[in-house]
């Protein structure tokens, strides 16, 4: 296997060091890997305040993680000289979750396009690169002569996203990171556009990190998950496992709380595992153990003691929690390679 | 048969018929709610789904009267047990607010006042209604009562909006909208900013007072899961039209309308992987709409017909409405 977008042990703390009052640990000594023979969707999934976005702008090497690393085929993000970090810049593509914000108002959307390439010297002549813009937004699913000369508010959400997803084809990336793409798209758009980021990776090879709160597209499109609990994996490994046969007592209570698109599977009248009380910032600074201590229902003694490590439940998974703990130990890297090989 | 319809009507705590909403912009008149008519029973919950611009936000706002400008109300009726809320002066309106129809807008946590203690909102919104004043102490009362039926303590009363979480915010707006026993609630995407775990608590909360209180509620959204979920009966909108209404389960499982069937095909679910059904093509301009049915530029099974003739919303089978050519002649 060769890794090539990694996050070793990365732990992101915000705000001042000195006193832990006003510190957050965004993100907890996460691994993941990309395999770069491999090209896959992995997920990153958790509620508002997981980290998931802090996890991804670590990536993107937006900013730099308090602790530990992120690799790109093996160097740090941080000993990049300047043309590595060029080419980090364009092989690792970003689309985010409004794809309005993304644009200037006042310039047509041909703007978006031509700026990379103009900016990474893409193409020798206007020409090619008319043609490569062309060519990209096709990729997306677009038509180009029904989308260049337009302005943002004259195409729709959908057609506004793909074009974001057309701006990163143009580089000709190795991994998009996809921040909550779909979660502003209306259902009979969001289904085009989630083809087409799995297009990417059936035809040219690109791997995804799909970033969402949302279990079912999740499940949809990637074939791993990485589940976040205020900046911990609590639960990683294949789809199928994680999502259809969840074991840690949070991934369960998300996927028991998805409102399923169907009136005979519905939720129950309470949740089979219930939170005891909603978690407070007072509260859980001084937790020491489990951050979902405080919530679950499976508390026991142990869990208030250490935090718990990964159990490796299956073959392609592992669960932090106490109860899988006749279960082989594994670490967090160990885990995300061999979830990058299979 | 037509004095049953007329009884039957009459059963009904919402009736709304025809109603026409524009907005007069720059570019011309845009029509989003175009001659909208259904019916709400008591005590049951109703969808009203769609996409961006459908006009279900829109509907929602009309039935309150809460339009703002460019938005007109150019005809129709709301019958709220058989008085029509369109032809009342503006203060009666007001005093129907709350006490008869309530809403809990979108974003709604964002709706309350952030200079201004909960309970003190809580408050204002009884006063706002009451002939005779009543003591603080009967009024603080019913507040206990209601925030604690939506499951907040309360001490909730003396904190300000910024102090409590989006869930706890949102029941604070649920309380407010059940603080008067209305007789319909109307919820435009209650827990759109909540997360699932929170949402699912929110709505289950919702639907748990709603019942205590035997009050209707009109569920606006665009998320199908939530109204799986959620309601009796849904009602589908697409271009300021409503193409479908029926049962939740007859939605789900025998969708009539082709734009209701695509729409549910192109749900995704925890059973298949990369099996994708987007609907083609996009959502028609209100500015220049097309001809005949608004769906047909998109539909798969249009004929001829179906970009001349507008369809009609009829009652196709006991129960299920839908506008469309396919059903012609298929009167009950």
């Amino acid at each position: 296997m060769k890794s090539l977008l990694e996050a070793q042990n990365v732990t992101k703390i915000f705000g001042s060091g000195l006193l832990s009052k006003g510190r957050t640990v965004a993100v907890d000594g996460v691994s993941l890997i990309v395999n770069e023979d491999k090209p896959a969707i992995t997920a990153i999934a958790g509620e508002s305040g997981s980290g998931k976005t802090t996890l991804a702008r670590l990536l993107l090497g937006v900013i730099q993680p308090t602790s530990g690393s992120i690799l790109y085929r093996g160097r740090s993000l941080t000993s990049m000289d300047h043309r590595a970090r060029t080419e980090f810049r364009r092989q690792v593509q970003a689309i985010f979750q409004d794809p309005y914000e993304a644009y200037n108002p006042v310039y047509k959307v041909d703007q978006t396009l031509t700026t990379p390439v103009r900016k990474f010297r893409l193409t020798h002549s206007r020409e090619e690169a008319h043609q490569r813009i062309e060519e990209s937004l096709r990729m997306a699913g677009l038509r180009p002569e029904e989308t260049l000369g337009r302005y943002p508010h004259q195409l729709s959400g959908g057609q506004r996203q793909r074009i974001m997803v057309a701006r990163a084809l143009l580089l000709n990336p190795r991994v998009i990171l996809a921040d909550e793409p779909v979660s502003m798209v209306d259902a009979s758009l969001r289904a085009t556009i989630l083809e087409s980021l799995v297009r990417l990776k059936r035809e040219l090879g690109i791997s995804l990190i799909y970033i969402t709160h949302d279990l079912t597209t999740a499940y949809q499109i990637s074939q791993n998950i990485y589940v976040l609990y205020r900046g911990s994996t609590v639960e990683v490994g294949s789809v199928d496992k994680v999502i259809r046969d969840p074991r840690h007592p949070y991934t369960r209570l998300l996927v028991s709380s998805i409102p399923l698109p169907d009136p005979d599977m519905q939720w129950g009248g309470e949740s089979e595992i219930e939170t005891r009380a909603s978690a407070t910032s007072a509260s859980l600074r001084e937790i020491r153990g489990c951050k979902f201590s405080n919530r679950c229902p499976y508390v026991t003694a142990e869990c208030l003691q250490d935090r718990p490590p990964l159990y490796l439940t299956d073959d392609d998974r592992a669960v932090a929690c106490y109860q899988y703990k006749d279960s082989t130990q594994v670490s967090g890297r160990e885990m995300a390679e061999s979830l990058a090989r299979n | 048969m037509a004095s049953d319809r007329a009884q039957a009507r009459s059963a009904y705590v919402l009736d709304v018929r025809d109603l026409l909403i524009s907005y007069h912009t720059a570019a011309g008149p845009l029509r989003a709610v175009n001659g909208v008519s259904f019916f709400l029973r008591p005590g049951e919950r109703l969808g009203l789904v769609g996409e961006s611009g459908s006009g279900k936000t829109t509907t929602a706002l009309g039935l309150m009267r809460l339009l703002q400008e460019p938005a007109v109300i150019e005809g129709g009726e709301v019958l709220l047990d058989g008085v029509d809320l369109l032809r009342l002066s503006e203060e009666e309106m007001r005093l129907r607010r709350f006490a008869d129809i309530s809403l809990i807008p979108q974003g709604a946590m964002n709706s309350l006042n952030p200079m201004m203690k909960v309970g003190e909102q809580l408050r204002d919104t009884i006063r706002a209604h009451q002939k005779r004043r009543e003591s603080r102490v009967i009024i603080d009362t019913r507040i206990r009562e209601v925030l604690q039926s939506v499951e907040l303590h309360a001490s909730v009363m003396d904190s300000y909006p910024h102090e409590l979480s989006g869930g706890m915010k949102q029941r604070v707006c649920i309380a407010m909208a059940i603080l008067l026993n209305p007789k319909v609630i109307i919820a435009d995407e209650p827990t759109s900013a909540l997360d699932v775990v929170v949402q699912r608590q929110v709505m289950l909360t919702l639907r748990r007072v709603q019942e205590a209180l035997g009050a209707s509620v009109i569920l606006v959204g665009h998320d199908m899961g939530l109204m799986a979920q959620f309601v009796d009966r849904v009602g589908v909108m697409y271009g300021g039209k409503l193409v479908e209404v029926g049962p939740v389960r007859g939605i789900f499982k025998d969708p009539l309308h082709p734009y209701t069937q695509l729409l549910i095909k192109s749900l995704p679910n925890l059973q298949t992987k990369e099996d994708f059904h987007g609907i083609p093509g996009l959502t028609p301009s209100l500015l220049a709409p097309p001809s005949g049915c608004m769906f047909h530029p998109r539909c798969p099974q249009a004929v001829q017909r179906c970009s001349i003739d507008v369809p009609i919303l009829a009652e196709v089978r006991p129960d299920r409405w839908s506008s469309c050519h396919l059903y012609d002649g298929r009167q009950p």
